[in-house]
């Protein structure tokens, strides 16, 4: 039986604040992708996106604010140096580049999200499920992670 | 090289007996004339064993972070090691004014490794001169050029004279060739990306978990490591695939920015691993992205302890 291919969402509380788009992230999210709420793109480290490779991720996306519009004024600018490094290394070692993607939102952009996490989803079924880094063995299927 | 000896030996003489500093980080002779061990010299009398030459093969900075900050320390450094020096100054692990650093400006470090690997471990002498180094194996003399033993960091070496060293000894050598430290990334770069994945694959799945080359290195000074976390617990800290190639991913990027590329890491591996292919490629971008070399001074912030406004022009909108 063919399965969805997964993916995580790491989103910024404050990027979605127009309601009906919040709404629908929190609530109405197809099952194939797992929602991580973070107060800021700053606070992502890189550990949060290697962990999700490693839980059996197929793809990873990223929505914050623009740069300069950030809740916390440069958290998203100084996330963006850290997470740029970071894909550059995963390349490196022979990870897709592809299957993480950076979505900048503004507050006016209603209806984006939706149409964003459509457009990645056909590119990583494109890609196919992920091979390259290992998987966790008896990975919790859940975000629970203790 | 003997002659280093005699002049650090006069000069840290000069330092302990003046009271300018309270203790001395250097090396002193071992049992096997093949492994000179880090030592800490306090008073003049124990400085009979003090050994300086190419074999020497710790990055001294690491000791650094054990002392309190008030102590005063002098500390025997090559290029690599007063670059070390000078990124814990930027992240404040010691203040400059309690350092005395002795400067040597450096050949390149002979590879014990490579040693063994063309005479077998019987040798039971060495010595060396700038071009040769010497060694006695079951009584027969055997020179070698210098240049094929030495260790693969130190071939690549692009700043080999100590920065911002309170005293030099010895005169300063030409500086080494950027395109040269290039070269090993760039034909990593070049491959497949199935090529490149068997390639970390195969250097990670060696890996016993014996975090040598943490303890080797003076940028990994965290008192709990992210290895040892339990809750949460981030990486599997088993010998599972899973677990060492997040083990080797993340201990590289925690140094992007801070490795002075001195390749302690790689000649404390017992695997014989090559650890300095993924710190050298994250060198590489900081010298292409942000022109940034860890350690050339003490005050600039490395990048990503910094932010700069004109980054949102790579912004992906």
């Amino acid at each position: 039986m063919e399965t969805k291919l997964k993916i995580v969402l790491f989103q910024c509380q404050w990027c979605l604040y127009s309601e009906p788009d919040q709404q629908w992230v929190d609530h109405d999210l197809p099952p194939s992708i797992h929602l991580v709420k973070l107060p800021c793109t700053g606070r992502i480290n890189p550990l949060f996106i290697l962990n999700a490779i490693q839980g059996g991720a197929d793809g990873i996306m990223i929505s914050g604010c623009l740069p300069e519009k950030c809740h916390y004024k440069e958290g998203n600018l100084s996330a963006l140096r850290q997470h740029e490094e970071f894909i550059n290394l995963l390349d490196y070692i022979g990870y897709e580049r592809d299957r993480i993607r950076f979505v900048w939102l503004d507050l006016q952009d209603r209806g984006r999200i939706q149409r964003e996490l459509a457009n990645f989803e056909t590119s990583i079924t494109e890609l196919g499920k992920a091979n390259n880094l290992a998987t966790r063995v008896n990975a919790p299927s859940g975000g629970q992670y203790v | 090289m003997s002659e280093t000896i005699v002049k650090l030996k006069t000069e840290i003489e000069r330092l302990l007996n003046e009271d300018v500093i309270d203790v001395v980080i250097a090396f002193k002779q071992e049992d096997s004339p093949l492994r000179p061990q880090p030592a800490f010299f306090r008073n003049v009398a124990e400085l009979e064993v003090l050994e300086y030459n190419s074999l020497c093969q710790n990055n001294l900075a690491n000791y650094l972070t054990r002392f309190p900050q008030d102590t005063r320390i002098g500390i025997v450094v090559r290029g690599c090691e007063s670059r070390s020096v000078n990124a814990l100054i930027v992240e404040k692990q010691h203040q400059r004014e309690n350092l005395y650093l002795i400067g040597i400006p450096c050949h390149g470090i002979v590879d014990i490794k490579k040693i063994f690997k063309k005479t077998g471990e019987e040798v039971t002498d060495y010595s060396e001169n700038q071009d040769e180094v010497t060694v006695i194996v079951n009584g027969k003399e055997i020179t070698f050029s210098r240049k094929e033993l030495l260790h693969d960091s130190c071939l690549r070496c692009i700043h080999p004279n100590p920065v911002d060293a309170d005293i030099l000894l010895g005169d300063p050598l030409p500086e080494g060739d950027p395109n040269i430290a290039r070269q090993e990334v760039e034909s990593i770069e070049a491959m497949s990306r199935d090529e490149r994945y068997a390639w970390f694959r195969h250097e990670a799945e060696r890996c016993i978990r014996c975090y040598a080359c943490r303890e080797a290195c003076p940028m990994c000074y965290c008192t709990e490591c992210f290895v040892d976390h339990t809750a949460p617990r981030w990486t599997e800290s088993d010998v599972s695939q899973a677990g060492m190639q997040a083990w080797h991913i993340i201990r590289a990027f925690h140094q992007t920015g801070r490795c002075t590329s001195c390749g302690a890491c790689e000649r404390a591996c017992p695997m014989d691993i090559k650890l300095t292919y993924l710190t050298e490629k994250l060198n590489k971008d900081m010298r292409e992205l942000y022109e940034f070399e860890a350690g050339l001074d003490s005050e600039t912030q490395p990048p990503f302890a910094s932010f700069n406004l004109d980054d949102k022009k790579r912004f992906i909108v």
